[in-house]
């Protein structure tokens, strides 16, 4: 009796261990699925590497649990067309001259890596291994970091604003000499 | 012989009972996070008409080294087309621009909670040998193959092809503003 328990529980175990091996295929329908019409001119683009250690310690707890990962923000500065005129162009054909007025440039977040550049782990044999909760734990902190930064420091998005703008300018310019005008670029205020 | 084994037994229960209440007693480890300042690694201009945003969220389930990760992730990112690689012809007095190729960004948002791991599991004949934890490098192929079906998808749902007809559209319209004559962009 009690072998045929053993070898019952035995079967149990390898037929869930099997149906394991044997999931259904990922479904990866989208639960928010949001696409939106946007007319950017984006003009220069930004990345902003954060790197993040997480320690964990305890007297009783033998040996080290180091790791340093990173990842990478971007950032963009673009000009809205939606809001350029067709009066927002002014030629003067006598003098092979266009006058353009552009949007004033706007900045945002375009999203970060998914991955994790890993930089640093220390793991001793005594220790659990970092697992995916604590890495998700980890970038999102990096994450509010980065944000607050963002928020404090102007240093970000004025370089990026300078950056665009001197692009933009560039890219007018170089257009419509193509088409025999010198141009001039001008951009309005927020 | 009775009363030892009896004694070992009480003594092994003592033990364990009290092994039992130090393990939970013990102040739970520190856990400590440190975040750097942000450094610009990275800084280019480009000139890329962006005509679509998009934001996703997806359920991740995925399968890797007999481990099984289910996770939410939020994506956002756009397709853009590259201006400076523009192909303009002059038939007559009409412009005729082909369209470059697409640029598909998909990223992690960068919203709060936007990968948020549910569960994590060990599959297969040895699954009760191992605690089913996925190293940092298999998280990683893990959210490679989630974004090469990220962008399959946009191709398959009409999202490309919807991008590239707007993108159509607002190149036309400023092409003639700029070109004062007509203008016929091809998708």
């Amino acid at each position: 009796m009690k072998r045929f328990l053993y070898i019952l529980a035995g079967m149990m175990a390898l037929c869930s261990s099997l149906a394991g091996c044997t999931q259904a295929p990922p479904d990866h329908t989208g639960l928010i699925e949001d696409v939106r019409s946007a007319e950017k001119m984006v003009f220069a683009q930004m990345a902003v590497t954060k790197t993040a250690k997480t320690s964990r310690t305890a007297w009783y707890k033998i040996g080290d649990r180091i790791a340093v990962y990173s990842y990478d923000t971007y950032l963009r500065g673009y000009i809205d067309l939606s809001e350029l005129q067709p009066e927002d162009f002014v030629f003067d054909e006598d003098a092979k001259t266009v006058k353009i007025y552009l949007p004033p440039v706007q900045t945002e977040l375009e999203g970060r890596d998914m991955t994790l550049r890993e930089e640093y782990e220390h793991v001793d044999p005594l220790r659990s291994k970092i697992d995916s909760r604590e890495r998700a734990l980890l970038k999102e902190k990096a994450n509010q970091s980065l944000h607050a930064e963002l928020a404090r420091n102007p240093m970000y998005r004025n370089t990026l604003t300078k950056n665009a703008e001197r692009k933009a300018r560039a890219y007018f310019e170089n257009f419509f000499a193509d088409q025999g005008y010198t141009a001039s670029v001008e951009f309005k205020q927020q | 012989m009775l009363r030892t084994i009896r004694f070992i037994a009480v003594a092994l229960i003592v033990l364990v009972v009290a092994g039992v209440a130090v393990y939970f007693s013990l102040p739970k480890p520190k856990e400590s996070i440190e975040v750097g300042e942000g450094k610009v690694t990275n800084l280019r201009t480009v000139a890329q008409l962006c005509t679509v945003d998009i934001y996703n969220e997806v359920p991740v389930l995925d399968t890797i080294n007999n481990k099984v990760i289910f996770a939410i992730q939020k994506q956002q990112g756009s397709i853009s087309f590259d201006m400076e690689h523009l192909r303009v012809d002059t038939i007559g007095d009409t412009l005729h621009v082909k369209l470059p190729r697409e640029i598909i960004s998909i990223y992690e948002a960068t919203a709060p909670n936007s990968w948020e791991v549910i569960d994590t599991k060990a599959i297969g004949p040895l699954a009760l040998l191992h605690n089913g934890k996925l190293s940092a490098a298999e998280e990683n192929v893990v959210k490679r193959r989630l974004q090469a079906r990220s962008k399959a998808r946009l191709y398959r749902n009409g999202t490309v092809s919807r991008a590239r007809t707007e993108a159509s559209a607002t190149l036309a319209q400023l092409l003639s503003h700029m070109y004062r004559r007509p203008v016929v962009v091809s998708p």
